[in-house]
């Protein structure tokens, strides 16, 4: 059974739509991404889901129960990190943690020891004591989410978990939320394209209250070239090698490049084949010489660019 | 019930961590002790005895309503608007709690300490008792309804600010508006010396907090106000309620 379901969703606040008629699926166990610009509608699905704001219109179900009607049941199997990561300055961090896990109702017995289990998982042992307050940025992003792990949820809805940290402390996150995949379903939003290729996998792309596109980040990719690309450099005669490597199944196009002695090929072919196969082969026969043979990859950058700008090129 | 418990424990938590304790019960001490020095230096002779004196720090609109309505909004302005200011209302709601425990352990959170603020008043009867000439003994029954009567006008009052803090975001906003409600329920109570209208003079009278502790310093421990305060706190607190719901919807 999918851990969250939900059909239809719809936010209207006055004047404006934030959310218009989405559905997705996350199954027990998965880590999907909510990309998208900002105002896309992220935030909102998000509040809605971890039971903040009611919903205009539609069902969300979340392990089989409803969001509107069973609200304080399915707060109890949810960790919810708000954008922001609001946080009480004047506490200690341990002090916030163990009124956190009272407040999710952990029983007293297993508090302590999962206090202490979550401040070791984010890294939080040496500054416990601290007050929230004076703690660096990073340090805070992390105890916001040992708030939201302190209950040992399901189901983990972390808004932006990386926002506002530097290169480091993202990749610390990042590892930490790696980590927690196996344990726990993961959805997380963020606008760092290379965070969501690193952790998650499945994407799910918002624009303007939308999902746009849903899948793998690699089959996104391929969505958006609608070929694959491959890089070859072969050293021998260059109109030979281009009128061969032309004539292989697949190949849809060649530009190439002298570098020296060295021809540079970018060869586009259909999707699904696997040109560098064939483009081994080929200079095996002739006995060329191969000194790099790769494919271009499609970022998430490209097909995000693709899908939010309005440009429709490739949807579809 | 645990849950509540441990809200009511954050809230008393978050008065003592940040200065608003202390700079309120610095300022509210040294008022009450000023009008206490006053009403004494003032009033005290063999004619005005303790309850006399009581009556005057309890009930009088110079020693007991200025520093009664300045202290209320100090105690309420930040219960819900800090939260929505800052955000932490989002991690609040989200966590297994019913709008009811967190609207409910803000309301205790802030009558405890409008009551620990009043407490140290309570030794004045029996200091001027152990320090004057009196000789009848102290009658302890007056000064028990006075504080009975404070109890009540705290209660509502702070659910009436409890309530205009949930309304918005800002501190600031929140003391206004309470204060512009406490104003109107105040001086909505003076109304009956003013008007001849009878709708209207019952009306005033009916709400009028200024004669309600004047009875209730006196002795007389009347009903009906016990049932307006009691009930118009439970109204209040349920208006509190229901609008946190209507935004979860």
């Amino acid at each position: 059974m999918d851990i969250i379901d939900v059909k239809n969703l719809t936010k209207r606040y006055p004047g404006r739509t934030a959310v218009s008629d989405i559905s997705f699926r996350v199954a027990p166990g998965e880590i999907v991404g909510f990309l998208g610009p900002n105002g896309a509608g992220k935030t909102t699905t998000m509040r809605i889901l971890s039971g903040f704001l009611p919903a205009t219109g539609g069902d969300v179900n979340i392990g089989g129960r409803d969001v509107s009607k069973q609200s304080l049941e399915i707060r109890r199997h949810i960790g919810y990190l708000p954008e922001s990561c609001p946080l009480y300055p004047e506490m200690r961090v341990s002090e916030y943690l163990g009124y956190r896990a009272r407040l999710k109702g952990l029983p007293r017995g297993r508090r302590k020891e999962r206090i202490r289990t979550v401040l070791e998982m984010c890294g939080l042992l040496d500054v416990r004591r601290r007050v929230i307050g004076h703690l660096s940025k990073g340090y805070r992003q992390r105890v916001g989410l040992a708030d939201a792990l302190v209950h040992d949820p399901e189901l983990l809805i972390l808004d932006e978990p990386t926002i506002g940290l530097d290169p480091n402390q993202i990749r610390e996150i990042r590892n930490l939320i790696r980590d927690l995949s196996g344990k726990h379903t993961i959805l997380l939003s963020t606008h760092i394209l290379p965070e969501v290729e690193a952790i998650c996998e499945r994407v799910l792309i918002l624009d303007k209250g939308k999902i746009v596109a849903s899948d793998t980040p690699e089959n996104l990719a391929g969505i958006v070239s609608g070929s694959i690309r491959v890089v070859a450099e072969i050293k021998g005669l260059q109109s030979e090698i281009i009128n061969t490597v032309k004539a292989l199944p697949g190949v849809n196009n060649v530009s190439d490049r002298l570098e020296g002695a060295w021809v540079k090929l970018e060869v586009s072919g259909k999707l699904g084949t696997d040109l560098r196969q064939n483009i081994f082969q080929t200079v095996v026969e002739n006995k060329w010489t191969l000194r790099e043979l790769r494919t271009i990859s499609t970022t998430l950058e490209d097909v995000f660019g693709a899908l939010t700008s309005g440009d429709n090129r490739s949807r579809g | 019930m645990f849950v509540q418990l441990t809200l009511w424990r954050r809230e008393m938590a978050a008065y003592f961590l940040s200065p608003i304790a202390y700079v309120s019960s610095i300022f509210f001490l040294l008022i009450t002790g000023f009008n206490f020095y006053l009403v004494v230096g003032l009033f005290y002779s063999k004619e005005y005895t303790i309850p006399d004196v009581m009556e005057q720090l309890l009930s009088s609109p110079l020693f007991f309503w200025p520093t009664f309505l300045l202290i209320v909004p100090v105690l309420t302005m930040r219960t819900f608007a800090e939260e929505k200011h800052s955000g932490t209302i989002e991690t609040l709601m989200t966590a297994p709690v019913t709008e009811r425990a967190v609207v409910l352990s803000k309301f205790m959170a802030a009558l405890a300490m409008f009551l620990c603020l009043w407490l140290p008043t309570s030794a004045y009867p029996f200091l001027l008792e152990v320090f004057s000439e009196e000789v009848a003994p102290l009658d302890i029954w007056p000064v028990a309804s006075g504080y009975l009567g404070v109890l009540l006008l705290g209660m509502f009052y702070l659910s009436v600010g409890v309530l205009c803090s949930a309304l918005t975001g800002s501190q600031v906003v929140a003391a206004i508006a309470t204060y512009a409600m406490m104003g109107i329920l105040f001086f909505g109570g003076l109304v009956h010396t003013y008007v001849a209208a009878d709708l209207i003079r019952e009306i005033s009278l009916y709400i009028s907090s200024f004669e309600h502790q004047q009875k209730f310093v006196r002795g007389i421990v009347d009903s009906r106000p016990i049932v307006f305060y009691a009930s118009g706190t439970v109204l209040v607190l349920f208006a509190t309620i229901r609008l946190l719901e209507g935004r979860r919807g």
